[in-house]
């Protein structure tokens, strides 16, 4: 090992970061305000204006400061929080309620969420139909637009939608964060492979009940977002079932293990996009000559994506989300950014600029419609 | 070899820009066309089927909808017909129903809004009970379960 290689400083000066920073500043002000910031409303001009420039800041420190997790970790947590909060918030002002009743799925007005795309998928082959209650198109969280934006955010980032665009993966992403020491340290690595039974299990009784099985019984963020009205013991049991898995894998177990629990252990979506990342161009890489073997990269991973193993063999697992915790953690900087094709340990820079600008204008973008929602009703509390 | 890898790969993260910048401006009509494939449509398990009769009174339209017995690969044994009254629906819905259009009332069925309380007479008995029966935003609906023997 040749201890004496040099890092690469992913570090910008202010300036140089500023110019970064200059596309991401003038597509986001496009895209949030339309090209034409409107404060006849205060409150949604200011809320507006906030998350422009809550959006640019941040990335302008991931380009100065040369550290990508925590700052895409603020958006991501925002961006799952005020999902929520937009979501009950429009439940409350339409159903007065945070359930839905039997006559919100006759009619088909369930929001779709990108989690039940697994189970689709037979159906959709087999019946020629969709098994959601929800709307193809038109109206809030349509099938075909959800569907639509994860297809092509899973082609160009692959499991990177589970760390820049998923918007439940900020919750458990967040209780992992509480806590400075693991309580819980020794975990098997194989219950990573979890949530492809669980995608089996999934897609299968979809298919064979034509329901949507995951929904209607095991997603634990029913509990921050809407779930059946409780007026059986059918549906008491569900209710008692998402409150749980929410409990245990979205905050508990996050919290004790400092690792994204739902994500690695339960979620069926996150197998598929594991897969996916085998035709993204973005990945990371492990360049062998500079790496120490010091394994903090595994240490910290929070999707169980790398093993010392694969420290070892210079390669990181189909787990990995481009969190871009290790990235961070590695003090030598031997794992990186990188582009399919492209050798570990060269390109560093460009990889990674490419790569941020990318995976953050996703984020910043499908994000900022929530968030923006979630700050005007604050400040409509506030002022 | 080595330098086509790179160029190809660079190439690729490029198309992903570009596919990430074009997404959100081009994201209805690319919806639009999307929601026009084969596929996308919805189940009838959860449109309750087409409508096969409607009955129309004074004030009130009931929709008598296609009997739903859909399967993965085939038809099921059991399924359910749905009937939607809407307009100006009475406080007590009381009407026999022909589900299979043979000139036999199959069941009839009674509903007390104010009370929410549904009840069903088979006259068949290839029909089950009430499945679902609730107040809709245009009116009532009550599902009834099926089966084919």
């Amino acid at each position: 090992m040749d201890n004496s290689l040099k890092t690469v400083a992913l570090r910008k000066s202010f300036g140089k970061s500023l110019l970064y920073t200059l596309p991401m500043f003038l597509i986001t002000f496009m895209f949030i305000t339309g090209g034409k910031p409107n404060f006849s409303d205060p409150a949604s001009g200011l809320a507006m204006l906030t998350v422009f420039l809550l959006v640019n800041v941040l990335y302008f420190s991931m380009h100065f400061t040369g550290k990508t997790d925590k700052y895409r970790a603020i958006l991501f947590i925002i961006f799952a929080m005020s999902l929520s909060y937009t979501l009950i918030h429009n439940m409350l002002q339409v159903r007065q309620s945070m359930s839905f009743s039997q006559a919100d799925i006759l009619e088909c007005k369930i929001p779709f969420c990108h989690l039940v795309i697994p189970m689709m998928i037979l159906p959709a082959a087999f019946t020629k139909s969709i098994i959601f209650p929800g709307s193809i198109i038109g109206g809030f969280a349509n099938i075909s637009s959800m569907v639509v934006l994860w297809v092509i955010a899973t082609i160009v980032l692959g499991r990177g939608f589970c760390s820049w665009g998923c918007f439940y993966g900020g919750w458990d992403d967040g209780f992992s964060r509480l806590r400075k020491r693991r309580v819980i340290k020794n975990i098997s690595e194989l219950w990573k492979w979890m949530p492809f039974a669980v995608l089996i299990m999934v897609m299968l009784s979809a298919a064979l009940t034509l329901m949507p099985t995951y929904c209607s019984w095991i997603c634990p963020f029913k509990a921050v977002t809407e779930f059946e009205k409780v007026t059986s013991v059918e549906s008491a049991t569900k209710a008692g079932i998402f409150l749980s898995l929410f409990g245990g894998l979205v905050i508990a177990l996050p919290v004790m293990t400092k690792k994204r629990t739902q994500c690695s252990f339960l979620c069926p979506l996150g197998a598929i996009n594991s897969l996916s990342n085998k035709i993204t161009p973005f990945t990371v890489k492990i360049d062998k000559n500079s790496c120490n073997e010091c394994f903090k990269c595994v240490e910290v991973c929070p999707l169980f994506a790398i093993t010392r193993e694969d420290v070892k063999k210079g390669n990181v697992s189909l787990f990995c989300s481009k969190c871009g915790k290790c990235v961070d953690a590695c003090s030598r900087k031997a794992i990186h950014y990188g582009i399919k094709g492209i050798p570990a340990g060269t390109m560093k820079n460009f990889s990674r600029n490419l790569f941020l600008f990318v995976s953050f204008l996703f984020m910043a973008i499908f994000s900022s419609g929530s968030i923006i929602s979630t700050f005007q009703g604050l400040f409509k509390l506030i002022f | 070899m080595k330098n086509v890898r790179i160029i190809a790969g660079i190439c690729w993260a490029i198309a992903g820009l570009i596919l990430i910048i074009i997404l959100f401006p081009g994201l209805n009509s690319f919806s639009v066309s999307f929601s026009k494939l084969p596929f996308m449509k919805l189940n009838p398990r959860y449109t309750g089927g087409e409508i096969a009769t409607q009955l129309i009174s004074e004030k009130c339209t009931l929709d008598i909808r296609k009997p739903v017995f859909s399967g993965l690969l085939k038809e099921r044994n059991s399924g359910f017909v749905q009937l939607d009254w809407h307009g100006t629906v009475p406080g007590i819905i009381k009407d026999s129903i022909d589900y299979d259009n043979d000139g036999k009332k199959d069941f009839c069925i009674e509903v007390n809004r104010a009370k929410s309380e549904s009840g069903i007479q088979l006259y068949n008995s290839k029909v089950k009970k009430i499945l679902i029966s609730t107040p809709a935003s245009y009116g009532w609906a009550v599902r009834v379960g099926l089966s084919k023997e």
